[in-house]
């Protein structure tokens, strides 16, 4: 199917200012998506009141509105430019939410805009827990049991029902704004009237609660003939109960058996499927039981994400400038991949290496806040590494969070020397070691290394933590490799002359680093 | 113990060992790791992220380092520059830098380089493989940078674009041998390093808050004796303000000093002047080492004591005299041209009773320059990276000092609503996530829409609830409380701001600050009797004030404010909406209207 030539503008709406859970994942979409219609000849008109974006650069549009990303002043500008279409996917919950807003209120109907990239009923279908529950059964796949309420005592009956601990998750909320993972009656009703006052519809979602089961995501595409790539799938490595956002993430998936991941691939099909999806990209998330596999579907996002940024960048499939390709008619075999020129879109991206994506957190600016980790994300940036190994990767992102730590351990940062630890030290630091690992925190992955250190097993650590064994595996790997190295030392600590200098141009020496 | 050989060196390498774990577990330093894997041929070969696994030529150079064989990387022969991103966002350190970065590419790959770009964010437009003519996937290390400019021998790299991060990395890549493009790192460290910076600014007559630095609690107290009282302290090398905190008085001092550092000969404390009730402005400018160009001056709202990131900012300063600017400019010029400027610079100063003080420079891309670019339609970063490869301001054919047309809006967002518990109060330490955006031609329209932009709705009637410290107890109280009873509002206020008020003759009713009794006003709050709060607590004391209103506002969703300056611009902001003037107007129509002036 060639491109449209029904539409000449085509408005897109950016993601408004950096917050936590929405940053500039989407100025990296918006910018793409921006480039792409414009080199398919469309008229582009962007809304967004971010300044710091590239995509708000005069250059990247026709049009250029930096108004606030409301339905109002969206309004506002539809009424003036009379764009045909609406692509409301490149600017994250933002967008989505204040397109929703604008074809409920008639307003795209009284102007004759189409939304494309995705429905409104597929957004709808995604969006709206009890519909979505309802499409998943229909296909056959589990969600967690989960019920919507609208008032403290709705939840309570829930509770009656299921037990604790639960999860709630407040509707139409970004990153899962007053959302948490309870484990008593008590702190229940406290925390379902946060969630409820901080939803915009004064609903929340109170989920059976999958905490310790294990986390995955698929980054699906489908276009208009109906044909669906899966462009990376991304494994956490904090299991359930941990924000995506905050937790330590890897690609490919490691964990998996392959009757697992071709399960799940199947059943993303379905999922893009059933929701309607026709034209764009989506993220699909997953939650497997360590114990038996037994697998469940999370939620469902139906446009570009962080996720779908991460998975880019991670196989080289830029899923955003595809997205807004399919959105205009395009179908994935006529798209050629712009790495290999020669490979269609639809071809699936393989990777032969693995990537580490770490999250970075600021609480030491927000004095008394609850570090610990759970369903509402708190990290505010990322950093993301390759290797051709799990550990390698892993030490690359740990380096390049660059708060000071150049690996996992052995820098001259850890908290103790295992070496000049007499056997009481040893015993009150394990004690202290396994209270913390029992929370998520933030950089619980150097009390792994600690906790191996003093003789945990992985079995034991699994135990509490619920990481996967195969993560815990490469972590005492590193630390074994750690202790086979200080069985070594340097042949002689001066060097003489003509040892190979730098290769650096003008450079004969090598002075002292940093 | 065993002698080290290439295999043992190779294997730790593939574990991901970088060298300065290496040179930790083997006693000694950075150096001598890397002159070893020189001496055994232990280095990096770059590989490349195809989306197939080599089965494909690949057209695109986006690649990352490994410890095998086959380097998958062509070096061409063109003339190079390597641009450092910023890494992974931080409070402080976002989404500006890499639109910096984002812009040397472009402007570079317009003066004929070849473009490589080093960042480790995943989040980012810098790691797009298509915006630069080469991607390497990296940590911002010394040790993965040198291992590139090993490999592409570029003419230079850098590093002043990114934010901090790379800006660290510049003493070190240079000296390895590596240039670095625009102002040199010895200038660079003339604006950091505080007795040079100093120096400089006597020499040149700029006028400087006094200041000291202390290596004991008693030394602190001298200090801060000698120079009265406010005084600023923090941490020496922060960033982003951290710990740094405004006290009053020797017991605050003292508080301070016990509770929040450890001072030492080794870790010292800096103890600055606090300008109480100054006004702060930012400006940003590129300068070739000849002419200086004026990209903006930026007027803080908030005053003195707020992290620059977190203050609201207008561009084309409001109601300030000409004097005031054309000082704040001229200083800018001084200070550009002295520490022999190649590229961007921010200066921070302040200005009370009539005196301009020059607070801060920063000699290099500063988070205000994507607004100002946008504001003033003239690409600051861009024209910065032609200046770092060489090009002067004539050449480029650039108007030195525009004059803004429009006024133009940066309002702060912060994170509050992720963590209930958190202060809510601004201060010099700086916790913004982003900022929005507003430009329009009134001053009214461009504070209203920077605040709904921002998330915060602005109420057209009903309830306004003032609480002031007694700093606040003066005339710009009694405008704004004067404005919103024009506008129609009720006053809510507390006791002592509420018999100021009655004292100046504005209506109001007292309520109950939260341990007087009931109703207080957070029970005003949850009953949804107040719709906009002005909240300005000072001192311990209203502290638990403070977490129970600034607490009770987030879960109503009320807007706060907490400067009497932001309270002001607000009046003109809700009089603007009142008037339904709203209109939108696109970027590139205020641009036309900029250049055909």
């Amino acid at each position: 199917m060639p491109k449209r030539t029904d539409l000449h503008s085509i408005l897109i709406i950016g993601a408004g200012p950096i917050v936590i859970g929405q940053a500039c994942e989407f100025d990296y979409s918006g910018t793409q998506a921006c480039k792409v219609l414009r080199e398919e000849g469309y008229r582009v008109i962007l809304v967004n009141s971010n300044p710091a974006t590239i995509m708000t650069d005069p250059e990247f549009a026709d049009r250029t509105y930096i108004e606030p990303i409301t339905p109002y002043f969206v309004g506002k500008i539809i009424e003036r430019e009379r764009p045909d279409a609406l692509l409301p996917t490149m600017g994250g919950q933002t967008a989505l939410n204040t397109a929703v807003a604008l074809a409920e209120d008639g307003v795209l109907d009284t102007y004759g805009v189409e939304l494309i990239g995705a429905k409104l009923e597929a957004i709808k279908k995604a969006e709206n827990r009890e519909l979505f529950q309802k499409t998943m059964r229909e296909i056959g796949l589990e969600t967690p049991r989960g019920n919507f309420v609208r008032s403290v005592d709705e939840a309570a009956a829930f509770a009656e029902k299921v037990g604790f601990p639960i999860i709630i998750r407040p509707s139409f909320t970004l990153g899962g704004t007053g959302g948490g993972t309870v484990f008593s009656a008590e702190e229940y009703h406290a925390k379902v009237g946060h969630a409820l006052a901080a939803s915009p519809i004064h609903e929340t979602l109170v989920e059976e609660s999958v905490i310790g089961w294990k986390e995955f995501e698929l980054e699906v595409m489908r276009d208009l003939k109906d044909n669906v790539v899966i462009i990376c799938s991304i494994e956490n490595v904090d299991p359930m109960g941990v924000h995506t956002g905050d937790s330590i993430t890897v690609a490919p998936a490691q964990t998996l058996t392959d009757k697992e991941y071709q399960f799940m691939r199947d059943a993303a099909k379905r999922i893009i499927r059933a929701i309607g999806v026709e034209t764009g990209g989506s993220n699909i998330q997953f939650a497997v039981n360590p114990d038996d596999g037994r697998m469940l579907i999370i939620e469902m996002n139906p446009r570009v994400s962080r996720s779908s940024a991460l998975a880019s960048k991670a196989t080289g499939f830029p899923i955003a400038k595809i997205a807004a390709k399919l959105s205009v008619g395009y179908t994935l075999d006529e798209i050629p991949n712009d790495i290999t020129k020669k490979t269609p879109a639809s071809f699936e991206p393989t990777i032969d290496y693995c990537v580490v994506k770490i999250p970075r957190w600021d609480f030491e600016k927000f004095k008394g806040v609850d570090d610990t980790l759970g369903v509402q994300m708190k990290s505010v940036g990322e950093a993301m590494a390759f290797g051709r190994t799990f550990k390698e990767a892993l030490q690359k992102a740990l380096r390049s969070l660059e708060q000071g730590r150049y690996g996992l351990g052995a820098d001259g940062k850890d908290e103790f020397e295992i070496a000049l630890l007499d056997d009481e030290s040893k015993r009150r630091w394990r004690e202290r070691v396994v209270n913390r690992l029992r929370q998520p925190k933030a950089d619980n992955i150097f009390y792994l290394r600690y906790a191996i250190q003093l003789g945990m097993t992985v079995d034991e650590l699994f135990e509490i933590t619920k990481i996967d064994r195969w993560f815990l595996y490469n972590v005492q790997q590193i630390v074994e490799m750690e202790e086979e190295l200080k069985e070594y030392e340097l042949p002689s600590q001066k060097y003489p002359e003509g040892i190979p200098s730098a290769k650096i141009q003008g450079s004969k020496t090598f002075p002292d680093m940093e | 113990m065993k002698a080290i050989t290439r295999d043992i060196l190779l294997k730790a390498k593939q574990f991901g060992f970088s060298d300065r774990q290496l040179a930790r577990l083997w006693k000694t330093d950075e150096a001598s790791i890397r002159r070893l894997r020189h001496e055994r041929d232990v280095l990096p070969v770059f590989k490349t992220v195809d989306t197939c696994a080599a089965e494909f030529e690949a057209n695109t150079p986006y690649h990352y380092s490994t410890y095998e064989i086959d380097s998958e990387v062509t070096i061409t022969s063109r003339k190079k520059v390597i641009i450092l991103g910023g890494g992974p966002n931080r409070i402080g350190q976002g989404i500006e830098f890499d639109y910096c970065c984002v812009h040397g590419v472009f402007a570079l790959e317009e003066e004929g380089y070849e473009t490589i770009m080093i960042n480790c964010n995943p989040e980012t437009v810098s790691t797009d493989y298509d915006q630069t003519d080469k991607l390497y996937f990296e940590p911002l290390t010394l040790e993965h940078v040198l291992d590139i400019c090993e490999i592409e021998k570029p003419e230079g790299v850098i590093v002043s674009f990114g934010g901090q991060t790379p800006l660290k990395l510049a003493k070190s890549l240079e000296a390895n041998g590596v240039k670095i493009l625009g102002t040199s790192p010895d200038n660079i460290d003339v604006a950091e390093d505080r007795k040079r910076f100093g120096d400089l600014l006597k020499k040149l007559h700029v006028p400087h808050p006094k200041d000291g630095t202390a290596t004991s609690l008693d030394e602190a107290k001298t200090i801060a004796a000698s120079i009265g009282y406010p005084v600023l302290v923090r941490p020496s090398y922060v960033l982003g303000g951290r710990a740094m905190e405004i006290v009053y008085n020797p017991e605050a001092l003292v508080g301070y000093m016990k509770a929040a550092v450890n001072v030492s000969p080794d870790h010292p404390i800096l103890v600055d002047k606090f300008l109480e009730d100054a006004k702060e402005f930012d400006v940003d400018a590129v300068c070739d080492g000849t002419d200086v160009l004026i990209g903006g001056v930026l007027q803080h709202i908030e005053e003195a004591g707020i992290h620059s990131g977190d203050s609201a900012c207008v561009l084309m300063p409001q109601a300030e005299s000409v004097q005031v600017i054309e000082q704040l400019k001229d200083f800018t010029r001084k200070l550009a041209l002295a520490l022999d400027v190649r590229g961007l610079i921010n200066v921070q100063c302040a200005e009370k009773n009539g005196i301009v003080y020059v607070l801060e420079v920063n000699p290099r891309a500063s988070r205000t320059v994507p607004f100002v670019s946008k504001a003033m339609g003239v690409p600051l970063a861009k024209i910065a990276a032609k200046v770092m490869v060489g090009r002067t301001l004539k050449e480029l054919g650039v108007p030195l000092d525009q004059a803004p047309k429009q006024i133009a809006v940066k309002e702060p967002v912060f994170p509050f609503g992720k963590f209930p518990k958190a202060k809510v109060f601004l201060g010099p330490e700086m916790r913004s996530t982003g900022e929005v955006m507003s430009i329009a031609d009134t001053f009214g329209e461009a504070i209203a829409k920077a605040f709904i932009g921002a998330g915060g709705n602005l109420p057209v009637r009903g309830s306004v609830f003032i609480s002031v410290n007694n700093n606040d107890k003066n005339y710009d109280l009694i405008e704004v409380a004067k404005g919103f009873r024009l506008l129609g509002f009720t006053i809510v206020a507390t006791g002592g701001t509420s018999a100021f008020l009655k004292e100046h003759n504005i209506e109001n009713t007292k309520v109950f600050k939260v341990n007087e009794g009931t109703p207080s006003v957070v029970d005003f709050i949850k009953r949804g009797d107040i719709h906009l709060l002005i909240n300005t607590p000072l001192g311990e004391v209203s502290r638990f004030d403070e977490l129970a209103i600034g607490s009770a506002a987030l879960e109503a969703k009320l807007p706060i404010i907490t400067t009497i300056s932001a309270a002001a611009a607000a009046v003109k902001g809700i009089q603007w909406i009142r008037d339904q003037k709203s209109g939108v107007k696109s970027l590139q129509e205020y641009h036309l209207e900029v250049s055909s002036q």
